[in-house]
Formats: C-alpha cells, sequence, structure tokens
C-alpha cells in the first residue's frame, strides 16, 4: 500500500476511539455484577467488600427481597421464571409445528403470486405494535385468552412467525430435491418425507429458528405487559420491571428496593440469551446478517 | 364435470397438499397480527373503552377522536416528544452504528468475530432489563455520566429527572445501534476489494476512497438502514415505559418520557379511553406502514 507523505497516521487515533468505544458498551454491564454479589445493592458501580451468593440463593429458595418497603415479590419469584420458560417454550412450539411446514411449502411450492404471498406474510411482520396493541388485548379479552400463559405464548409465537418462516424457507432451499425424491421411492408418504427426511436434515435451521424464538419469548415485554395483567401469571420482564419500576417511580427511594437482589434476578434473566448467543455465535451472527439481506 | 376436477386434484395431488401446510401458520398470523391493525382502524373511530358504560355500549363517532387529538391537555407534548426522541436517536445511532461497522470490517479477520460479538452485547440482552441496567449510570451522585462530567468540570444533571428524555435516548441508542451496524457491516463486505486497490494505485487519500467509493456504493443500505431505525424508534415501547416508571395504577405519568406509543397506552389503561388509544396508535401505525412500503419498494421484494 502506498502511503502519502503528510497523511497522518490514523492508527493512533483508530486505537483510542476504538477503546472508548468498547468501555461506552460494556460502561452500563459491571453494575450487575458487582451488586449481584454484594451484600447490599447500591445505585451505582461499587467493589463489593465481601462477594456472596446470597443473592442467588433467595431467588432459588423463593424468599422476599431485603426491602423495607412492603414489597413481597418472593414468592413468586420461582413462578416467574417458570412462567417465562412456558411462554418462551410455547412460542417456540408455534413456531416449528406451524411455521416449518409452511416454510418447507413455501421453498416447493411454485405458484403465480408466490411472491405476493410472500411479501403479505412480510409485511405481517412488520405490522407495528403500537397500532396492533391496543385491540389485541380487546380481542384477546373476548376470546378470553387475557391471563393465560399458553394464549399469550401462542401471540409472541405468531408474533415471530413471518420472520421464522422466511428463515425456515431459505434453510429449506437449500436442501436438494433429490432427497424428498429417494424418500418417495422408498414408499414414504408427503408427511413422513417431511417430518424424517427433510426436517431431520435441516436440523441447524431449525435449531437457529428455534433458539431465535425461545429467546424472543423469554425477553418479549410488550406482549406480555398487554396481555398478562395480573401478578400470578407475571412473566420474569414483567416481574423485574415491577420491581424496578417502584425505583424510578418512586424517585429518591431508590434506597429502600433491594437492588442487590434485582441484579441477581436480571443475571438470571440476561443468562439464557447471552449462553445461545455464544454458543451458536457464527450461526447466529450469519443469520442476523442474512435476516437482515433476506429484507432488502 | 365432477370427474374432469377429480382428475384435476389427482394431477395437482402434491401441490395442494403443500398449500394445506401453509394454512395452519397463516391462520393465528392473520387473527393475531393482521386482525388487530385492521380493528385498530375502526376502534379508532368508536368511542369505545376498558371500563365503565362505553365498555360494553359504545358507538361509531366517525373522525372525532382525530378531531379531539389536538386539543388533548398532553397529546402535542408527547407527540413533539417522540419527534425529538426519533431525531435524535435516529442520528446517533446511526453515526454510532457506522463508526462500529467501520471498525468491523476494516480490522483484521481474526478480531472480526470478537469485536462483532462485543458490540453486539448491547443487543442481544432483553430489553427489560437495560432500563435496570442504565440505572447505575444515571445516579445522581456517583452515577457515571456524572462523575464524567464532574471530571470535565461541567455541572451535573439530574439525570433520572431533569435529564429524563436525555437519559432516554442515550438508553435508545446504546440498545440499538448495533442494529445499524448489522445492516451497514453486510454492506460494506459486498463492496468489491479491487475498487480500493485500483484507488490505492491512483494514489486517493483515506478520504476520497471513503466519499469517493464507499459512501455511494452503500447508498441505499444507508437510507434503508436510516428508514428501519427510524421506524423501530417511533414504535418503540419497553425502554420509555420502564424509564417513565411504568405506571402502575396510582402513579403519576411522568412527561418527560411519554412518547406516542406509551402515551397511546397510559390513554387506554389508565385513562379507560380505548378509542383514543388506537386513534393515537393508528397514527403510528400509518406512518410505520408507509415507511414499510417504501422499505419493501426499494429494497425490491
Amino acid at each position: 500500500m502506498l502511503k502519502k507523505i503528510g497523511e497522518p497516521s490514523f492508527k493512533f487515533i483508530k486505537y483510542i476511539t476504538l477503546l472508548w468505544f468498547i468501555i461506552y458498551i460494556i460502561s452500563p454491564l459491571p453494575w450487575l455484577f458487582t451488586n449481584a454479589f454484594a451484600v447490599r445493592g447500591a445505585s451505582y458501580v461499587k467493589i463489593p467488600e465481601e462477594i456472596t451468593l446470597d443473592n442467588f440463593y433467595r431467588i432459588f429458595r423463593a424468599m422476599s427481597p431485603r426491602s423495607e418497603v412492603g414489597l413481597m415479590h418472593g414468592e413468586r419469584v420461582h413462578k416467574w421464571i417458570m412462567n417465562s420458560l412456558i411462554l418462551a417454550l410455547v412460542a417456540m412450539g408455534v413456531v416449528l409445528l406451524l411455521g416449518s411446514p409452511a416454510g418447507y411449502a413455501l421453498s416447493r411450492l411454485r405458484f403465480r403470486g408466490k411472491d405476493l404471498l410472500m411479501t403479505a406474510i412480510l409485511l405481517i411482520g412488520f405490522m407495528p405494535m403500537t397500532a396492533k396493541m391496543l385491540p389485541l388485548y380487546k380481542i384477546c379479552l373476548d376470546m378470553g385468552i387475557v391471563n393465560n400463559l399458553v394464549g399469550t405464548g401462542i401471540v409472541i409465537g405468531s408474533g415471530a412467525l413471518p420472520f421464522q418462516i422466511w428463515l425456515l424457507k431459505a434453510f429449506f432451499d437449500y436442501i436438494p430435491d433429490e432427497l424428498e425424491e429417494q424418500a418417495e421411492l422408498f414408499g414414504c408418504n408427503r408427511l413422513e418425507t417431511l417430518f424424517r427426511v427433510v426436517l431431520p436434515s435441516s436440523g441447524v435451521g431449525l435449531m437457529a429458528s428455534a433458539f431465535l424464538t425461545f429467546l424472543s419469548g423469554w425477553g418479549n415485554f410488550t406482549t406480555s405487559l398487554i396481555l398478562l395483567r395480573s401478578e400470578r401469571v407475571y412473566t420474569l420482564p414483567l416481574g423485574i420491571v415491577s420491581v424496578a419500576t417502584e425505583i424510578y417511580g418512586g424517585g429518591e427511594s431508590s434506597i429502600n428496593i433491594d437492588l442487590a437482589y434485582l441484579s441477581a434476578l436480571g443475571i438470571v434473566f440476561i443468562i439464557p440469551p447471552l449462553l445461545v448467543y455464544l454458543l451458536f455465535r457464527r450461526a447466529l451472527i450469519g443469520i442476523k446478517l442474512g435476516r437482515i439481506a433476506m429484507r432488502y | 364435470m365432477i370427474r374432469k376436477l377429480w382428475f384435476k386434484i389427482q394431477l395437482y395431488r402434491r401441490e395442494i397438499f403443500l398449500g394445506l401446510f401453509l394454512i395452519p401458520a397463516l391462520i393465528p398470523m392473520v387473527v393475531f397480527q393482521l386482525y388487530p391493525a385492521l380493528k385498530a382502524v375502526w376502534f379508532s373511530m368508536t368511542n369505545i373503552a376498558i371500563m365503565g358504560p362505553h365498555a360494553v355500549d359504545w358507538s361509531f363517532i366517525g373522525l372525532k377522536n382525530f378531531g379531539y387529538l389536538p386539543r388533548d391537555p398532553y397529546f402535542p407534548h408527547s407527540a413533539k416528544l417522540t419527534g425529538y426522541y426519533c431525531a435524535a436517536s435516529l442520528v446517533l445511532r446511526f453515526i454510532l452504528g457506522f463508526i462500529a461497522a467501520l471498525f468491523v470490517t476494516s480490522s483484521r479477520s481474526k478480531w472480526r468475530i470478537g469485536l462483532t460479538l462485543l458490540f453486539l452485547i448491547p443487543y442481544i440482552i432483553p430489553g427489560s432489563i437495560k432500563p435496570v441496567l442504565y440505572l447505575s449510570l444515571m445516579d445522581v451522585h456517583s452515577g457515571l455520566y456524572n462523575r464524567v462530567l464532574r471530571a470535565l468540570h461541567l455541572p451535573p444533571q439530574s439525570w433520572t429527572y431533569e435529564r429524563l428524555t436525555e437519559s432516554l435516548i442515550s438508553l435508545n441508542v446504546w440498545a440499538g445501534y448495533a442494529f445499524a451496524m448489522i445492516i451497514l457491516i453486510s454492506a460494506l463486505l459486498s463492496i468489491p476489494k479491487e475498487y480500493y486497490e485500483i484507488a490505492d494505485i491512483y494514489g486517493a487519500s483515506r478520504w476520497t476512497k471513503f466519499f469517493r467509493i464507499t459512501l455511494p456504493l452503500i447508498k441505499f443500505p444507508i437510507i434503508l438502514c436510516l428508514i428501519m431505525i427510524f421506524k423501530e424508534d417511533i414504535d418503540d415501547f419497553t425502554y420509555a415505559y420502564v424509564l417513565g416508571g411504568g405506571g402502575g395504577g396510582d402513579q403519576p405519568i411522568n412527561f418527560k418520557t411519554d412518547i406516542l406509543a406509551v402515551y397511546a397506552y397510559y390513554k387506554a389503561f389508565q385513562y379507560g379511553e380505548l378509542g383514543i388509544g388506537c386513534a393515537i396508535g393508528l397514527i403510528v401505525g400509518i406512518i410505520v406502514f408507509i415507511l414499510t412500503l417504501a422499505q419493501l419498494r426499494m429494497g425490491g421484494v
């Protein structure tokens, strides 16, 4: 590479900027860890004098936070984690059971108006949340699935379906037709071909799709907020927010909330996404890029 | 006739069978995604309420809800706030995302995956925990923001109260710049290396290469990226809702974070006026829908 005389060296500036950028990105994170292992939480980063697992112990033994305000969430924290799991698994099931046949059909069928159908599916996926959330509440109220975890899971799954159908279609496109012709020669019918030949050989795609949907159910906030109105069925995000908003809503009363407990709960909450992400990093970065590319 | 039909069915058996696979997936999508959006149009023209007499006995009132909105005590404020929030977030998210994308694409391939992983962390963490994380930065006495301000000999700000809108923007930028980064990385990687090599042969400077090769070639991804960021911000709910105090029944609404989505939610669930809430939601919805059409059009899907 030619270097022109008088052109300043960008190396130094570049690394300084990069360092600042990295600090900027991780700056909110240390608080979660210094707090979760501390005896008493603080609303700023403070290195704990004593490292303890007491907060996690309290969460898993379903004990209440050490709070001086009337916050008795303790016995429900267990349920929050379970509820989140149920919600995420139902959403995952919806996408796998309904989305994968649809993706397969869209990959194999040739008909006029297929592009139109694909665009329509994408458009359904782009429906703005703000516009649909209030009527969704009314509709679900009439259907009787407000405060129903399975129903909410289905709604969240239906929200994830459009993109997952696109994703799965792209995966099925990679599986050669010859495989199915072979299966038919050996006497499989259509359903058997799908469930015993095509789906097993598209394992990576299915797994990626399943995990992405699981995460969208696990972290979902808006739909759960609209549809889960009673504290009995709160999921982890709703629970964390209901604890946290007493900090924000109460203004200066934040000293009274057990921030250590809240941080420990937060760590329990972010572990599954980070774990999935670290385990499948290459595939997921590819999919994330691919998904965007597909949206072009 | 029937024989002919039967023959046709036999002929297209495979296609029909595969077509049946589509229907189970389309049903929940239509019922829970498309139908509510259409229902919003209808509800916004009624005086439906969540509680009270109008919950059961509601009627069509035409466009009265939209006529009422400018006279609503807080709607103009909320609309202005949303504009400020969206504009600031758009600029900052795009610039930070672009810088991050340039870092990732210009680093050696050994570093690239690690750097991408690191830069994507704010995007991976579930949304509802992020406002809680930001508490540590916003703390008045020893939060990071005020520490930095004090170190620069600037007056510390009350990030949790006076400057809550700015806190919200900074949270949204931190949480969402990676979205712009993802799009721009794939755009930057699609530029052929040969262009830069030829530019090097002719002795082009760094800036010339950037402004004459890079920018023109990723013009369309940039526009697309801006559209998508704007859509995401105007449709945003979680951060503003949580930072604003969550509105548990008796809590006052903090008008510093009441962007339109949050205001529509409060209109419906706190004042019970579902019709007006739907009208606000529909305004946002129409903006997003037009932008989506533009985006699909540009993408050539």
